[in-house]
């Protein structure tokens, strides 16, 4: 049930890192001067298997986790970890709000939690602990992806169980996701990746999704069509 | 001849069905592939869509009664028991027979709701909503087996057209307060009134019209109905 955690590959939007996770071990190398970069973690980084990592929007938070529970947040300026979120059960993919003032991930039952961010501040000299928060979930299902869309209004979850669903992120979203705006249906098997086409064309707003019936599927994500 | 309506007997199954392990049925990929035409006879491709589900429907109690009640509009039952959909199946098929012109706007099929819904119905399609006597999963742990959730609220309130009814009715008080607490927190459900409760022919069908329903009026317990608005 277990399988061994693929390598990851992240890429800073400006290029000033790439970061490799393999098992529970992240390699960040510093493009700028091909350099090895050493992250600073109080706890010893982490450890298990490291199932998704991602930067942030402008690159100042880098953010894993993984099969150990763990959701650590990296400041990219200095590499130290700021914040560690403890997950009830193992994560498997999350995603940064464009603002970069929230953090979703999902874990292996296909419950969506939320960390607020919006409080922190890159002076803070410590470690925070920070809880998160239920806000959707796919029930019973391994939520491979998530992202948010490009104005920021909603969050899109993909699932093993053929199924994308999209979601309206609200203003406060603490209190959970709740209104459904579409489902993309028709993958006949699991959804492994979504991406947004940028912005809105001729009033559509198009994502791509793909999986493992081998096709590739154009969706106008507000009506699911 | 006569068709002999089924004998429970042959179909009985035990009430508590695992809703987490993976039976193999078929789903249809989107609401767009679900065959009308295999459920509803002489349906055509842009006639009306079911507007109520039954979900767990049971021995199909329900479904009766409001074929009757409502002969214009379309309604499908959900079960996850195998037998007890064969059941169900084989008791339309038998009033469609000794009935002609009756009961050929309800249904059932066997699937997985906690799973499935939108896969049978699109965005606002269903009118009437029906949880009678869910499971109540007692043990902690099993809380998420509930067939009413915080989050599984989110896709019913999806498939309800704004202003459509959620039934609920419950022998076990736990459980009641639990739907309760879950639906007055849901943003888009909204407690029904009295006034509107006794207005509404259907209440009457929720501690009546079923055979667990009939069960504890017979054994004289006490049943927690609630009913709730789809709303914006």
């Amino acid at each position: 049930e277990n399988e061994a955690a693929p390598a990851l590959v992240a890429v800073h939007p400006n290029h000033e890192f790439v970061s490799v996770s393999i098992g529970s071990d992240i390699r960040v190398f510093d493009l700028r001067d091909g350099s090895g970069v050493k992250l600073v973690d109080g706890d010893g980084g982490h450890r298990d298997s490291i199932r998704s990592i991602r930067f942030s929007r402008s690159g100042k938070l880098f953010v894993s986790a993984g099969d150990d529970k763990l959701v650590k947040i990296w400041d990219t300026i200095t590499w130290r970890c700021v914040s560690v979120v403890v997950s009830e059960k193992r994560v498997n993919s999350l995603a940064i709000s464009n603002d970069e003032r929230f953090i979703c991930f999902a874990d292996k039952f296909g419950v969506v939690h939320l960390v607020d961010l919006r409080d922190y501040k890159s002076s803070d000299s410590f470690p925070i602990n920070k809880k998160a928060v239920p806000i959707l979930a796919h029930y019973c299902s391994i939520i491979t992806r998530l992202e948010f869309s490009p104005d920021g209004r909603y969050i899109v979850t993909a699932d093993r169980d053929f199924k994308i669903r999209v979601t309206v992120f609200p203003e406060e979203p603490l209190h959970g996701a709740h209104e459904i705006q579409s489902f993309c249906l028709g993958h006949t098997e699991f959804v492994s990746c979504l991406a947004f086409l940028g912005n809105d064309r001729d009033g559509l707003r198009l994502l791509v999704s793909g999986g493992g019936d081998s096709t590739v599927r154009l969706w106008d994500y507000a009506s699911g069509s | 001849g006569m068709a002999a309506l089924p004998r429970k007997r042959f179909y009985r199954a035990r009430a508590h069905s695992n809703p987490l392990s993976d039976s193999h049925f078929p789903v249809p990929v989107s609401p767009e592939e679900f065959d009308y035409s295999l459920h509803y006879p002489g349906h055509q491709s842009g006639d009306s869509k079911i507007e109520f589900a039954d979900v767990g429907c049971g021995f199909g109690g329900l479904l009766i009664a409001l074929s009757v009640m409502f002969p214009g509009t379309l309604m499908l039952g959900m079960e996850l028991r195998d037998k007890v959909t064969e059941y169900v199946k084989h008791r339309i098929e038998a009033l469609r027979t000794t009935h002609p012109s009756q009961y050929r706007n309800v249904s059932v099929v066997r699937t997985n709701s906690m799973k499935y819904i939108p896969n049978y119905f699109a965005k606002g399609q269903l009118t009437k909503m029906f949880f009678l006597f869910p499971d109540p999963h007692f043990k902690e742990k099993n809380h998420r087996r509930r067939v009413i959730s915080p989050q599984l609220l989110d896709e019913y309130a999806y498939v309800m057209s704004v202003g459509g009814l959620i039934y609920t009715v419950t022998d076990v008080e736990e459980l009641a307060d639990w739907l309760k607490s879950c639906l007055d927190e849901h943003p888009l459900f909204e407690s029904v009134s009295e006034d509107d409760l006794a207005a509404d022919p259907v209440v009457g069908l929720l501690t009546t019209a079923t055979e667990e329903g009939q069960k504890v009026a017979r054994n004289g317990g006490q049943t927690f109905p609630a009913v709730y608005r789809r709303c914006f």
